[in-house]
This record gives structure tokens, sequence and C-alpha cells, in this order.
């Protein structure tokens, strides 16, 4: 009896303790203006263009006639359909999430601590999928292990083969996907200090017990990160199964064909909010399970370079898996710009240059709108992720749960429902923003933050906040933290989000073809509008400039990222 | 230096983002200013037009340019397809942006209607069309039609020595056992439009109990109408249920082994249609564009942009390469019968299938 009111005194105390450092903590950010503002200002931003459109799709959901009804669930719910492509969803964003993460970390591995020689080569095909619009990737599968495919019926005699269908969409979503988990996990891998897995290996660790005593465990949380990203994508990607789904439906693609097929607004984003439950209780349990180990890993600048693993046991059965997803991305992509040089796609494969021509003779206009809102989106993406990262991981104030939700809740939300999230709030004023650029701007911001605030929160997870705290001590305000010790320890994951950023606002598709206005014209749309019309070449002439183009961008960030690193590296 | 370097980029981005924090109050107020000006009253040289179009891209731009051309009308084009222009329209409402809807299926039309998100206008130049394809009303007028039919592989069904399909019946033919697509009804008006022709010609039950039947046979349901089309040419599957343009379309682009055939019983159609979006800003020049789009010049610009529907202007010629299908044996489609009933044929698809 007494031990137990002992123990509940106790808990009282803590609560009480817990509140008052919260209140001290409160106290301490009012007396700096600069971090208060940057919190008040960030809470705007997110409440204005993630809660407010979500809200207005939730509202759609439960509204009809103006009253109050929970009619559209009970309808959906009881519609046998809709259960099989709950199912569906569910196997495949745990099936594609667990193949995607562990090619990524290979990856990952493979560049960062071993020496196999193509680390460049790796490092180009594991961003391949991402700079390209996605249903050329589906098209790709298509021509390789369709009933015509040039693998299967070609190569391998194999007749009927189906494409269509659980497999394939597996396919085409892992090599979508898993080049977003090796940047996650790169840029972890990068940020960790060789000096914790030299000490294992110098008490006499193997290099695989080391890789499973200290590495392993300290990517735990980078890991799960990876997957979470990965499921939450795989689950709102859209444009794979509608191309290659075949009859496997999945909730994205529902969505759009209740609301656009079926006319029934109501009933799309009834079962948008029951996908968007379902990514936000998978958030809730990634956080409760993994983010209560955390693990911090450089506790100053790393003491020197990692030396790369060279021993053949280890570096051969790693490259063969690497160069053998290689080849297979490589076959897929190959397609692309031949695609662009044969006279019809699958039919007739003589050689012409008529579909680049016809691309040139249409204009430049698309390539310099898409070029131009990307690239006004990009900084900000980037900084804004920073920024938002540093307040989660580092500041504690109150609002802080809802930041770090807000930041991550529009990864989860299918394009679609974001883009009709988007007209339905900002159509009317005070926020009249439809046919504007700036929609087109904000929704693809929006888009690319949460992989940016992630990759942000997991870098910052590993450095000790020690550094900052000595900083702060010695008469630093808040930005000159930020600026001068925050982002440049961060700056590969600085430099990543903004790659992906950049990439991904220029090939999006879903989320701004409600969006678009005369006015704008945009390349990704043009090339569905021309795989629509059947020219699969103009397509694919398309889709290899928009190609070179992100990959130019992508050398030009890498290439300022070394020159960076250089001048800091003099200066130290 | 490196400090000042990140200083000045993060005084940059956080000064982008207050502009354009600034300009989501400002723009907007700035924007529609202009355009009320330019409506009053001023000669037709003056007049703009913003267009949602449900064509092809290529098609809808010429249109736009041919129109401005003719009328001086300065006219832009955003294109779409029909479901997501009536998304569109429906949450804009309350603000609206483009005052035409040029091409897409009439049933998209019929729903706009319903839900009150069109203007009634009966041009002087619809008087020519035919009844049955436009709305008596003048909600929506028909600029052109597609039929229903097979587009098969021919190369691939001469291959395994099978006849071309003639007859909805010969679809059941063991041989094509895996080898038929059609785009799922549940997402796919084109596929809808196959189930309400069925139930037209025969009666619910024998439609369905053929349906059923017809399950066995299909290869898969994706989920785009012209997607058949598109994979009977790529050799995908034998046969490809679905409009029959669409097949000319994908046979221009070089998919050399389609053969187009119609069903001998008798087969529906779709109607594409033009209209006014109810509170169009251009009220004025949408007018003007609805009565340029039923002229006969209007009809046949489509087909130099590989539309190869039949038009509804009796004057207007239909494409040459659609010549084959004149004689299509059409069934009497009823619109408003297939939009009432949607829902409910559908479900029932649902059952017997059990897709």
């Amino acid at each position: 009896m007494h031990f137990l009111k002992r123990q509940k005194g106790c808990k009282s105390m803590v609560v009480r303790t817990k509140l008052l450092s919260d209140f001290k903590d409160m106290k301490k950010i009012l007396r700096d203006p600069i971090l208060l503002t940057t919190i008040i200002f960030v809470i705007i931003i997110l409440l204005t263009f993630i809660i407010y459109p979500l809200y207005s799709v939730l509202n759609e959901s439960f509204v009809e006639n103006g009253r109050f009804t929970t009619s559209s669930y009970i309808r959906i719910f009881s519609n046998r359909d809709f259960q099989n492509t709950l199912k569906n969803t569910l196997i495949l964003g745990v099936v594609v999430g667990v193949l995607s993460t562990a090619i990524g970390f290979i990856f990952a591995y493979a560049n960062v601590y071993l020496d196999t020689g193509l680390a460049k080569l790796f490092d180009i095909v594991s961003i391949l999928p991402i700079v390209s619009p996605p249903f050329v990737l589906g098209l790709s599968a298509i021509l390789l292990f369709g009933q015509q495919g040039i693998i299967t019926k070609r190569l391998l005699g194999i007749q009927n083969a189906n494409i269509y269908g659980f497999k394939g969409l597996v396919m085409v979503q892992v090599m979508t996907f898993f080049p977003v988990a090796y940047l996650v996990l790169k840029g972890l891998l990068l940020n960790m200090d060789p000096a914790l897995e030299e000490a294992s290996r110098n008490m006499g660790a193997s290099t695989s017990k080391t890789f499973l005593k200290v590495t392993l465990p300290l990517m735990t949380p980078g890991i799960a990160n990876a997957f979470l990203l990965v499921f939450i994508e795989a689950v709102a990607d859209f444009a794979n199964p509608m191309l290659i789904g075949g009859n496997y439906s999945t909730l994205a693609t529902q969505i759009y064909l209740q609301a656009i097929g079926n006319y029934d607004m109501q009933g799309g984003s009834t079962i948008a909010v029951i996908l968007l439950s379902l990514s936000i209780l998978l958030f809730v349990v990634e956080k409760y399970l993994v983010e209560k180990r955390s693990y911090i890993t450089v506790t100053g600048k790393s003491s020197r370079k990692r030396e790369l693993i060279t021993d053949h046991r280890i570096v051969l059965p790693i490259k063969f898996i690497c160069l053998g997803v290689t080849i297979f991305v490589i076959s897929f992509y190959i397609l692309v710009p031949i695609g662009g040089l044969f006279k019809t796609w699958g039919v007739n494969f003589s050689l012409t240059l008529n579909h680049f021509k016809y691309v040139f003779n249409i204009g430049l206009k698309p390539f310099t709108d898409t070029i131009f809102l990307s690239a006004v989106a990009t900084p900000i993406t980037g900084i804004l992720s920073m920024i938002i990262a540093f307040l989660i991981q580092r500041k504690k104030f109150i609002g802080r749960s809802f930041v770090e939700f807000a930041s991550l809740l529009a990864m989860a939300v299918p394009g679609t429902v974001l883009g009709i999230g988007y007209i339905l709030a900002y159509n009317t004023k005070p926020l009249l923003l439809t046919g504007t650029a700036a929609i087109i701007i904000i929704a693809f911001i929006m888009r690319s933050l949460p992989v940016g605030v992630r990759s942000g929160v997991a870098a910052l997870a590993q450095i000790d906040p020690s550094i900052e705290e000595a900083a702060q001590d010695l008469g630093a305000n808040t930005f000159q933290v930020f600026t001068s010790i925050t982002l440049p320890l961060i700056r590969p994951a600085f430099f990543s989000g903004l790659v992906y950023s950049f990439v991904r606002s220029m090939t999006a598709v879903s989320a701004v073809i409600f969006l678009i206005s005369a006015r704008h014209n945009l390349l990704t749309t043009q090339i569905m509008a021309q795989a629509d019309a059947g020219r699969f070449g103009v397509a694919c002439a398309y889709s290899t400039i928009l190609i070179f183009i992100v990959y130019a961008a992508v050398y030009i960030m890498n290439f300022a990222l070394t020159k960076m690193q250089v001048g800091q590296q003099e200066i130290i | 230096m490196r400090k000042f370097k990140f200083l000045s980029l993060v005084l940059v981005a956080i000064l982008c983002m207050t502009i354009f924090a600034g300009c989501s109050s400002s723009e907007p107020k700035s924007e529609p200013a202009p355009e009320p000006a330019e409506k009053a009253e001023e000669p037709k040289k003056d007049l703009s037009l913003t267009i949602y179009a449900g064509l092809m891209e290529d098609h809808a731009q010429a249109a736009a340019k041919e129109f401005e051309k003719e009328t001086g009308v300065k006219t832009s084009v955003v294109r779409m397809s029909g479901g997501e222009i009536l998304t569109r329209i429906e949450a804009e409402k309350e603000n609206t942006k483009a005052s035409v809807w040029y091409g897409g299926p009439a049933d998209t039309f019929i729903a706009a209607k319903e839900k009150g998100l069109l203007e009634a206008y009966v041009s002087p130049n619809a008087a020519k069309i035919p009844e049955q394809f436009k709305d008596p009303e003048g909600y929506w007028t028909g600029i052109y039609k597609g039929y229903l039919g097979f587009v098969c592989n021919g190369k691939l069904l001469k291959e395994k020595n099978i006849e071309i399909p003639k007859t909805w019946e010969d679809l059941l033919n063991p041989a094509l056992k895996g080898q038929i697509v059609v785009a799922n009804p549940a997402s796919s008006g084109t596929a809808y439009t196959l189930i309400a022709t069925l139930v037209q010609l025969w009666d619910e039950d024998r439609a369905m109990d053929y349906l059923k039947k017809l399950d066995e046979q299909i290869r898969q349901y994706p989920k785009t109408g012209s997607a058949p089309a598109q994979m009977a040419g790529m050799g995908e599957a034998m046969v490809g249920i679905c409009f029959m343009h669409d097949g000319i379309k994908y046979y221009e682009e070089g998919y050399t082994d389609i053969v187009l055939s119609a069903p001998e019983e008798g087969t529906g159609y779709e109607i594409g249609a033009v209209g006014i979006i109810k509170n169009a800003p251009d009220l004025e020049a949408a007018k003007i564009f609805v009565d340029w789009a039923l002229t006969k010049e209007a009809q046949e610009l489509g087909q130099q942009y590989g539309s190869y529907q039949f038009l509804t202007n009796p004057d207007a010629n239909p494409p040459k390469q659609a010549e084959q299908l004149k004689d299509t044996k059409l069934i009497d489609y009823d619109m408003e019968f297939a939009g009432k009933n949607r829902a409910r044929l559908v479900e029932k698809w649902h059952e017997v299938t059990n897709k």
C-alpha cells in the first residue's frame, strides 16, 4: 500500500516537473524574438497550405446538401470493392516498403562504406527513377515484360505473359521508390562518425560483427524512417497503379476513379480521408516504436574520412546485387531515349528524328515554364524544410508536435486529393489563388516538404546538440546558431532535400492537373497528353529532354556542394 | 565568408516567402480587376475567353488558334479529361475561371447540368443538329459522335487463325479466352456505354447474363476507356472493346495491325458536346464560341489532329479514315436512361462478375 502510494506521488511529481519545464521552455522562447517569429510563421504557413485544404476535403466527405452526414462512410465501408482495395493497398505498401528499403540500404551502404569503384554509377542509377515522370517506367515494363515484351516473348519465348497486376506493380513501384530510401539512408551514413566503427574493429570485432552490432543498430531509426516514407509514398502513388495495376486496385486510384470517373466527389473525399487516416496511424506507430531510441554519433567534426572496406568477400556480393539492380534500372530507362527515336514504339522499329522535331516545333514554353516554377519552389522548400527540422528536433515549444505532424502530412496525401483540396480552399476570398503561378509553386513546395523535413530531422538526430548549445552559451542568437552551426552540419541532408524537391517539382503530375491554367504550360501535363493521344514517341522525346534537364540541375547542385566542402576545409 | 553565403541564402529565402505570402493577398486583387473593364461594351476584338477542353491537346490548341483568327477573341485553352473538367468546374463554382467546356462525353455534361453547373444557350447554329445529339434546353450541344465497337489486332488473330469478331456473340468464342480487354465500368464511361448498350439492345437479364460469360474471356479491366485500343494496337490483347475512333487514332499513329469491326446486332455511341459554364466570366465570347464550334468548318478541324469521330453537323464531312464505319448499325441509344441507371447497372455488373 505504502509503496503504491509513493509511486503515485512520484508520478504526479513527474507530471508537475514536466509542466514546469514546458513552462520554462516557453518562457525561454518568448525571450527569443527571432525564434518566436519563426515558429509563428511556420505554424501559419502549415495551417494555411496543408491543414486548410485538407480540412476542405474532410468537409466535403461529411457534408451533403449543407448538412452533416456519415452516410458516405457507411456506403463506402459496406462496399466489397472497397474492402478488397483496402487490403490490396496495405499488402502493396508493406511489400514495396520492405523491398525498397532493403535495396536502398544496400545501395547507400555500397556507396558510403565500400570501395566498389562504381560509386558514381550507382549514384546516377539510384537517382534515375525519380527524375522521370512515372508513366515512363510503367510503359517500359509493358514493353519489356508484356505479352509482346522484348524479354518475355523475344528472349524467353513466353506466350501470354501478363505484367498487369500485383507483381508488375511491385516491380515498378520498388524501382520508383527505392531511391527515396537511398537518399534518406545515404545522408545518414555520410553523417555517421567512422570512429565508432573503427573502435569496434580495433577491439577485435569482424567487419560483419561491427556491421550487425554497431552500424545497423545506429541505423535503425533511419531504416524505419525510410520504410515509412516508402510505404506512404507507395500507398499514395497514383500513376503506376493506374497504368500497370490491371485489376489490382489501390486506394489512391480509387479516390481518383470515384471522384473523377464516377463524378462522386463525396465518395472520393471519403476514401481520401480513409487513406489519410491510415497514413496518420502509421506515422503515430512509427513515432512511438522507433523514435524512443535516439542515437547521437556526431559529437563534433568527425576526425577524418572513412576508410573504405576493400575485403572481396564483402564487396563482391554487394557489388553483384547493386550491379544487378543497376542493369535492371538501366534497361528500363534506355528505352526512353530509344523510344523517342523509333517510329512507332512496339510496332515499327525504324529510326526517326521526327518526334524530337515535333517537340521543338511546339516550342520551348513548356520547358521554360516548368523550370521557372520548379526553380522558384526549390530553395524555398530547402530552407523551409531545414528550419522546420531544426524546430522539431532542437526546440521545445507548444505546437511542436503539430508542426512535425503537419509538415509530414502532405506526403500522405495523394496528389489528386491535394489538388482538389487546393481548388476547394483557394477559390474564394481572402485566399484567391486559383489560376496564379503562386498556387502551383505552393503545391510544389508542400509536396516535397515532407521528404526534406524527414531527412533534416534524421540528420539532426545524429548530431549532438551540445555544439549548438556551446554556440548559444557564447552569445550567438538562434538565427546565428541555425545558419552557422546547424545548417552547415546537416548540409548533405539540406542538399539532397534541394535536389529531391527540384526533381519532384519537375516531374509532378497528379497534384497540378487541377491547378494548371492556360498561362502556364507544364512539361508533365504535355507528356501525359501526348501519351494519351497515342504518341509515345513524342512522349518519350519529351521525357528524354526532361531527364537531361533534371540531371544537369542535379549535377550543378552536386558540383556546388563539393565546392563548398573544399571551401570549408580551407577555412578551418 | 561562408557564413555570409548561408546568411544571405536564408535572407533571400525568407524574403521570397514573405513575397509569396504577400502575393496571396495582393495578386488576386490586381488580377480580376482588368477583366470587367475589358468586357464593358467594347468591340469584339477585345473579348477574351478561357476554355476547358476535353479534346486532345493538339486539336484543342488548333481550335483555339483558328477561333481567335476568325473572330479576334483572345482565346486560351486548358486540356483535361471530361471527368476532371466536371470536378474542376464544380470546385470552382464560387469563382468561375473558364467560360466554355469544349469536348468530352455528353454524360459528363448531363451530370454537370444536374448539379447546376451549366448555362443554357440555344445557338442559332444548333437548329441543324439532329434532336438526339443535343440537350432540348440548350445546356449542351453535340459536336461529334463515336461508335462503340471492336478494335482488333489483325496480325495476332491471323496467327492464331481466329476470325475477326463480327457480332457480340463472337466475343464468346473460346479461342478468345483471356484475349479481350474492356475498361472497368466503375471508372470508365466508355465501358459503361457497353453495359448500357447491351441493356438497351436486349434486356437487362440477358445483358447481365452475357456480361457474366464475357467476364471469362477478359484479360483485364484497365481504368481508362481508350486503353483497350492501345493494348490491341501493341499486341497486348487481341480484341479491345471501346470507341472505334480510338482505334483509328492508334492506327494513324503507326499501330498498323489494328482492324476495326462493329457488331452486326447494333451498337451504342457517345456524343461529344460543347456547353457554357454557369457564371461564365466571358459570356458573350462563350456564345460566339459555341456558335462557331457547331459550324461545318470547326467540326472538320478535328480530323487533321487525330480526332476521327463522326460529326453532328449534317453538312460536315466525316474523316475519311472513318469511312469504313459509316454503315455501322446503331441502336436507339437513350442518354437519359443511361445516365439515370448508371449507379444501379454498375453495381449489378459488380455482382454478376464478382469484380
